[in-house]
C-alpha cells in the first residue's frame, strides 16, 4: 500500500451521537499532513481510531499498510503518538519515561540511551533529561512528548492538537521541531484548529467538519479554489474607475466597491499582477491612490465549503476551559 | 513473530516503574502502616485483656494461642492485602493522567504490562508487610525466621490476589469514586470473614463457604500455620486454595485488561 495511512468511511457513534459519519484519508508516506477542523469536528476521535485506542462503528483504516482493526499490534508496532492532553509520568523524571517507553517497544538499554540524548537534543530538553517531569512546563511537556514518541522511530507519528494551550514562545518551538522531522522523511499526522499551523507545517491538509471530511488538498490548492487572491486598487474618481473596471475584467473577476472609487478584483497570482495593473492604469491615464491585496486563508476556504468560519473558535471558550480543565491537574 | 520476547521487558519495566514510583512516595507508605498498627493496638491490645479475664481457657477459642498470637498473622496479611489494593488505584490514576493511553498505545503485550505492574505493587506492599511482620513479631512473640518468611509468602500471594482484583475493578470503573465504592464494600467483608480476627471454624455454614471464596481466609490460615502452628485448614489445601483463587483473579484482571479501549 502507497499510503501511510489511508481511511475509508470512517464512522463512530457515541450513543446516539454520530461522532464521524464517513471520514476518508489519503495520507502519502513522507508528508506532514493536517486534519484542520473546529473543535467537536471529530478530529480527536479519527486520531483515536487510527492509533488503536477507539473501536470505529463503521468503516476501515490502514496505518503503515496494517488494518487498525485487525491487526492493531502491528500497527502500534509502527506509530508514535502525541496525545491532546498530556500522557506522562510526572512522577518520574524523562529519563525514567522513555526507559519505560523503549522497554515497552521493546528497544535495548543501549538503544534506548543512545537515541534518548538524540531526540531530547531535537526537542532542545537535553539539559533536563533527569528532572522530574513535574518540574516540566506546559510547552517542555508537549516537545518531551514528541521525543518520546519519536524515539522509537516510528513510521507514523501522530500528534492531537500539538500547540493547543501553548504561548506563543513555545507553539514556534514546537512547530520548529516539527519542521526539522520533515527532513527526516517520518509522516507525520498532526490535527488542528489552527488554520496558520495547518498553512505553515502540512503538506496536504483535510477539512474536517462535523464528522465529515470535506476537501483533502495541499494549502495552495485549496486555497486556489476560492479563485485567488483579492486586490483593492483605489482612484481618485468615478469616471477613473470605471476606466480601470475595465481594464481590470481582463485578468480576473472585477467589480467595483461600494465607495464607488474602488476596483475590487479576485485573480491568480496578485504579487506580480499588481506591478502590471498599475503599469497599465497609468498608461491609460488611470491614477491610483491606494492599493492592496489580501491572499485567501484556509480560513476562507472553511468558510466557502461550511459556510462558517474556523476563527469563531480561536481563543474562545472552549480554549479557555481545556486550558484551565488542564491546569486544574 | 516478535511477540514472544516482547514480554519480558515490558514485563520488568511496568514493576520498575511500580517500585520506583513506591519509594519516591514515603508517606504514603508510612500511611498504609498506620491502619493496621492501630487494629493490632487497640483492636489486639483490648481483646487480649479482655481474653484474659477467662483466664487459660481463652486459649481454647484461639487453638491455644493468645489472642495477640491469633491476630499477628491476621495483621500481616491484612497489612500486604490493603496495600494491594493500592494497585487499582494506580490504574485509576494512570487513567486520570493520561498515563495509560500511553501503555495502551503501545505494541507490548497487555498481559505483560498488567502483570508487570501487578508484580511489581505485590513486591511494594510485601515490603510494607515485611515492616509489619517486625513489628507484630515484637508484640505478640518471635516466630523465627522460617515462620516469618512463609507468613510473608503467603502474604505476597493475598497481595497479588488483592491487586488483581483492585485492577479489576478499577479497570470497569469509570469514576474515582465508584471505585473507592466498590473497594470498600469488597474489602471489608473479605477482611471480616478471612478469620483474621477470629476463628471460622465456629461460624454458621453460609459464612464459612464464603470464607473458603475468600483468598484471604487461606492466606490468613497458611500465615498463622507457618507462623505459630495453629491452623484450621490443612497446610497444603491453604496453599491450594490460594493459588486458585489468586490465579483466577489474575486471569480475570489480565482478561479485562486485554480487551480495554478507551471508547
Ligand atoms: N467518549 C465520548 N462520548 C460521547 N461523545 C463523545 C465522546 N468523545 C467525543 N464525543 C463527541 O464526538 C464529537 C467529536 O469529538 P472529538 O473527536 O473530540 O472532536 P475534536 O477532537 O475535533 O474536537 C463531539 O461532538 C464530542 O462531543
Ligand atoms: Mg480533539
Amino acid at each position: 500500500m502507497e499510503y501511510a495511512v489511508y481511511a475509508e468511511g470512517l464512522r463512530k457513534s457515541y450513543g446516539g451521537v454520530e461522532a464521524l459519519r464517513g471520514v476518508d484519508l489519503h495520507v502519502p508516506r513522507g508528508t506532514v499532513y493536517g486534519l484542520l477542523g473546529p473543535n467537536g469536528a471529530g478530529k480527536t476521535t479519527t486520531m483515536g481510531i487510527l492509533v488503536t485506542l477507539i473501536k470505529p462503528s463503521g468503516g476501515r483504516a490502514f496505518v503503515a499498510g496494517y488494518d487498525v482493526v485487525e491487526e492493531p499490534q502491528r500497527v502500534r508496532e509502527h506509530i508514535g503518538v502525541v496525545f491532546q492532553e498530556p500522557t506522562v509520568d510526572r512522577d518520574l523524571t524523562a529519563w525514567q519515561n522513555l526507559y519505560i517507553h523503549g522497554r515497552i517497544h521493546d528497544l535495548s538499554r543501549n538503544e534506548i540511551e543512545h537515541r534518548a540524548r538524540h531526540v531530547m537534543e531535537l526537542v532542545g530538553l537535553e539539559k533536563f533529561l533527569h528532572r522530574r517531569l513535574r518540574s516540566y512546563s506546559g510547552g517542555m511537556i508537549r516537545r518531551f512528548e514528541i521525543a518520546r514518541a519519536l524515539l522509537t522511530e516510528p513510521e507514523v507519528l501522530f500528534m492531537d492538537e500539538p500547540t493547543v494551550g501553548l504561548d506563543p514562545q513555545a507553539r514556534t518551538r514546537v512547530w520548529e521541531v516539527i519542521e526539522e522531522l520533515k527532513k527526516t522523511g517520518v509522516t507525520v499526522f498532526l490535527t488542528t484548529h489552527y488554520m496558520e499551523e495547518a498553512e505553515r507545517l502540512c503538506d496536504t491538509v483535510a477539512i474536517i467538519d462535523r464528522g465529515v471530511v470535506v476537501a483533502e488538498a495541499p494549502p495552495e490548492e485549496l486555497k486556489a479554489r476560492l479563485g485567488g487572491d483579492t486586490l483593492y486598487l483605489k482612484t481618485a474618481s468615478p469616471a477613473e474607475a470605471r476606466r480601470l473596471l475595465k481594464l481590470a475584467a481582463g485578468y480576473g473577476d472585477a467589480r467595483l466597491a461600494e465607495d464607488g472609487v474602488t476596483v475590487v478584483l479576485v485573480a491568480r497570482d496578485a504579487p506580480r499582477l499588481l506591478p502590471t495593473l498599475l503599469q497599465e492604469a497609468r498608461a491609460t491615464g488611470v491614477s491610483v491612490i491606494e492599493s492592496r491585496y489580501v491572499r485567501p486563508s484556509l480560513n476562507d476556504v472553511f468558510l466557502m465549503l461550511t459556510g462558517r468560519s474556523l476563527r469563531d473558535e480561536e481563543g474562545g471558550w472552549s480554549d479557555w476551559m481545556r486550558l484551565h480543565m488542564r491546569a486544574r491537574r | 513473530m516478535p511477540a514472544r520476547p516482547r514480554w519480558l521487558p515490558a514485563f520488568q519495566a511496568m514493576a520498575w516503574r511500580q517500585l520506583v514510583r513506591f519509594l519516591s512516595a514515603r508517606s504514603r507508605v508510612a500511611n498504609s502502616l498506620v491502619f493496621p498498627l492501630i487494629w493490632l493496638l487497640f483492636f489486639g491490645l483490648g481483646w487480649s485483656a479482655a481474653f484474659n479475664v477467662l483466664g487459660p481457657a481463652a486459649r481454647g477459642i484461639f487453638g491455644g494461642l493468645s489472642y495477640l498470637e491469633f491476630l499477628a498473622p491476621g495483621i500481616v496479611v491484612m497489612t500486604v492485602f490493603t496495600a494491594g489494593f493500592g494497585s487499582g488505584l494506580g490504574i485509576i490514576w494512570d487513567r486520570e493522567f493520561g498515563y495509560m493511553k500511553e501503555l495502551l498505545v503501545s505494541p507490548a503485550p497487555r498481559g505483560a504490562l498488567l502483570l508487570g505492574r501487578l508484580v511489581g505493587d505485590t513486591v511494594a506492599a510485601l515490603a510494607q508487610g515485611a515492616v509489619m511482620a517486625l513489628l507484630v513479631s515484637a508484640v505478640a512473640g518471635w516466630p523465627g525466621v522460617w515462620g516469618l518468611l512463609g507468613g510473608l509468602a503467603a502474604a505476597a500471594a493475598a497481595a497479588l490476589a488483592s491487586a488483581s482484583l483492585g485492577s479489576l475493578i478499577a479497570l470497569s470503573m469509570r469514576s474515582p469514586e465508584g471505585f473507592h465504592m466498590v473497594v470498600n464494600l469488597v474489602m471489608m467483608p473479605m477482611l471480616f470473614i478471612s478469620g483474621a480476627f477470629y476463628p471460622v471454624d465456629p461460624l454458621p455454614a453460609w459464612l464459612r463457604m464464603l470464607a473458603y471464596l475468600n483468598p484471604l481466609y487461606y492466606a490468613v490460615d497458611l500465615a498463622r500455620g507457618l507462623m505459630y502452628g495453629v491452623h484450621s485448614t490443612p497446610l497444603p489445601l491453604d496453599v491450594a486454595g490460594l493459588a486458585a483463587v489468586t490465579a483466577v483473579a489474575v486471569a480475570a484482571a489480565v482478561a479485562r485488561f486485554s480487551r480495554t479501549y478507551i471508547a
